[in-house]
């Protein structure tokens, strides 16, 4: 919604912003066009034409008067006539040679204020003073439009200024109704759809209303939710169909391996068969013992890469579980071949939020690692440590170690759970391609390395508050 | 600790591969289990329960007939015995909906046969204790029922802890049990910041135990992480 509204905000302020540049140059054009037309001295027409032609009227010796040429000049080229009424008496004692007939040649003072202000016979006039005397000149009809009443309150000419700003005030308010009126619509229309949109990507189930304005829209965006929706289906139930397939497989080998196992032992057990029988009995036991491990591993694995594992976040102490892990481990190490020490104390690595259980499988499995590279024999060594905010499980031993291109491998090419599955190249087993989903699980990754004492090494750093465990 | 006495229980085996019965009878009587018995089915694994017995059921939870929790319940009934689930199905919801129900142990195949013979043990050793007899150790032996140590005739009493301690070390013979088990067996719940205090329960059982505390020979280190109780005539590697 927050896009709606700064849309609204903006459109608004184009509006009232070219909305007052509209007003300002409407008031500018009126002025222009409207102004009062005082006249020339080239004109008759207009009250500034009569003082000029009262100027050009000169009186004769004989005590008449007469026009001068400019001044009839300028009065046939607006089409005007004029008279003088002499001061008192009333009378005309010139007028121009046009003279309509139906000018009268007397006026008393009361119809020299009333045709100064409007007309004369429908001829709009204008005077100016000759001495004592008026002169009056009168512009052909319908050449000038007089407002007979000019008079305004001073209050409201002083108030005008005021007076515009509440006009431009009362304008723009209105203005602002009738586009919240319109746009109302509008937005009423364009809600559910942004909406609709913004519910998309967070995976909710969207279906807006196929009515009003943005018909079409709305249909367009029901139709990819639908969409959406089915494809997330499909992929889920094919997920599914991987994880159940592989749990299927998983769960039907447990049984015949079982025998297997349990056979290859009591046969290397068994006294009475040859030495050589025994070993090799040894070998199908330790080898149906690593079928057991990659089929867990697989299922597990298939699990965390769909999400099918679920992960329960609760308070950990790393130290107890690491003792945890190291004793389940040696406790099945029979020989003792494989000891393990552990270098961190009570306290250190508590107060942990993380999946028990998959931590400790992660440890585990690192564990076993070392045994299945290291057939003679090594010391293995845990620790829990603290840096930048992380801790870090080290699994580390002194065993036959990795090469440099081992290493790369390790950390470049993904396993075939994760790859598009073309390349043939050998990668790395399950076991550590859980420790990685483990990791991430818990907001963290995996590093593999050298160990001090030439051996593997990993390091499995964890998020001290793993945030949002569904994005796994 | 002599454990003669538990090869006498009757244990009842189900499950629906034939082969696996085989071997799983095989094993245990192997071991010196003298009864041992097996069905294939639900209802033949009622009939046997109820004719014959048995003090220790291994039941499979798929069965052609029924499955292995709806069975335990069936049994549970009318026989009030320990019951090892020993099933494929390895799932977390199996596995709680198994101990849910009450059962001692929970075994996903594959397993190995020493690993199900020791479980078995100790389901035994729990539940048939008013039988225990004595543990022999290499230079005295715990009577758990008295809660004291029997040294060159010499009767030593057990603290409460000691006897915690030494109890949950003598479930696990020969194999190492963490600071952190120790610590929960002996002060509950929040075991943590309990490990010196072990430790100085460890010395004082040790100078019950042991001939020479210093140089222990039962109750053994195993740096870092625990501790190891040994019989009187246990292998060393």
């Amino acid at each position: 919604m927050k896009s709606i509204m700064k849309l609204i905000k903006r459109f608004a302020v184009t509006l009232i912003f070219s909305l007052a540049l509209l007003l300002i140059l409407n008031i500018f054009l009126l002025l222009i066009v409207f102004r009062p037309d005082a006249g020339t001295e080239e004109t008759a027409g207009g009250w500034k034409g009569a003082a000029k032609l009262a100027e050009y009227l000169t009186l004769q010796p004989d005590g008449g008067y007469e026009m001068q040429e400019e001044g009839t000049a300028m009065l046939e080229r607006s089409g005007s006539w004029a008279v003088l009424i002499q001061d008192g008496t009333g009378d005309v004692i010139w007028h121009s040679e046009n003279l309509p007939e139906e000018i009268q040649l007397h006026y008393s003072a009361a119809e020299i204020s009333w045709y100064t202000r409007g007309y004369v016979a429908d001829y709009p006039t204008t005077t100016a003073a000759k001495g004592e005397d008026l002169l009056m000149v009168g512009n052909p009809k319908e050449s000038y439009w007089k407002d007979m009443y000019p008079t305004f309150r001073l209050s409201t000419v002083k108030n005008l200024p005021r007076t515009m700003l509440l006009f431009f005030g009362a304008n723009l308010a209105g203005v602002f109704l009738i586009y919240m009126a319109v746009t109302s619509g509008i937005l009423r229309s364009v809600k559910p759809i942004v909406q609709g949109i913004q519910a998309l990507p967070e995976g909710k189930d969207v279906y807006v209303k196929e009515k009003g304005l943005l018909l079409d829209l709305a249909a367009a965006l029901n139709l990819v939710s639908e969409k959406l929706r089915s494809q997330e289906y499909e992929l889920k139930k094919k997920e599914q169909a991987r994880a159940d397939w592989i749990s299927g497989v998983s769960h039907d080998i447990r049984t015949p391996l079982s025998m297997v196992m349990g056979y290859a032992a009591e046969m290397e057990e068994d006294a009475k068969v040859s030495e050589e029988i025994r070993q090799k009995a040894g070998i199908i036991r330790m080898q149906s013992v690593r079928m057991k491990n990659l089929v867990n591993d697989l299922n597990l694995a298939s699990k965390l890469e769909y999400h099918m594992q679920p992960v329960k976040m609760e308070a950990v102490n790393l130290a107890a579980l690491l003792r945890e892990a190291a004793v389940y481990f040696m406790n099945l190490d029979m020989e003792g071949k494989y000891p393990v020490e552990l270098a961190a104390s009570g306290s250190t690595g508590g107060d942990f939020c993380g999946d028990k259980e998959l931590l400790k499988r992660a440890v585990n499995n690192l564990l076993l690692n070392a045994q299945l590279h290291n057939p003679a024999g090594c010391h293995i060594w845990l620790r829990v440590s603290e840096m930048e905010g992380q801790r870090c499980i080290t699994v580390e031993d002194d065993g036959k170690g990795v090469t440099e291109e081992q290493l790369k491998k390790l950390r470049e090419t993904p396993h075939y759970m994760l790859s598009s599955g073309d390349a043939q190249e050998q990668r790395h087993g399950l076991g550590l391609l859980i420790v990685q989903q483990i990791a991430a699980a818990h907001g963290g990754r995996v590093e593999f390395g050298h160990g001090e004492k030439k051996g593997f090494r990993v390091d499995i750093f964890l998020d001290c508050n793993p945030k949002n465990i569904d994005e796994i | 600790m002599n454990c003669d006495y538990l090869k006498d229980k009757r244990i009842l085996f189900v499950d629906d591969e034939e082969g696996l019965r085989r071997m799983v009878c095989s094993i245990l009587k192997k071991e010196g289990y003298r009864q041992v018995e097996s069905a294939g089915t639900v209802k033949e694994a009622l009939g046997l329960c109820a004719s014959w017995s048995p003090e220790l059921a291994i039941l499979d939870v798929m069965l052609p007939d029924g499955d292995g929790f709806t069975l335990f319940e069936q049994m549970k009934s009318f026989l009030d015995i320990p019951v090892l689930f020993l099933t494929a199905r390895g799932e977390e919801d199996d596995r709680l909906r198994g101990f849910g129900l009450g059962a001692d142990d929970y075994v996903v195949k594959p397993f190995l046969p020493r690993e199900l013979l020791f479980r078995i043990q100790a389901i035994l050793r729990r539940t048939y204790k008013e039988e225990t007899p004595l543990l022999e150790l290499a230079f005295s032996k715990v009577d758990f029922e008295r809660a004291e140590v029997i040294r060159d005739g010499e009767h030593l009493a057990l603290t409460a802890k000691e006897y915690a301690i030494l109890q949950a070390l003598g479930r696990n013979l020969g194999r190492i049990v963490t600071i952190d088990a120790l610590c929960e067996a002996a002060w509950g719940d929040n075991p943590y910041g309990y490990e010196n205090t072990l430790m100085a329960h460890i010395r004082r059982i040790r100078e019950k135990i042991e001939e020479n505390p210093s140089k222990p020979v039962s109750l053994i280190t195993v740096k870092g992480l625990g501790y190891k109780l040994n019989e009187k005539y246990h292998e060393t590697h």
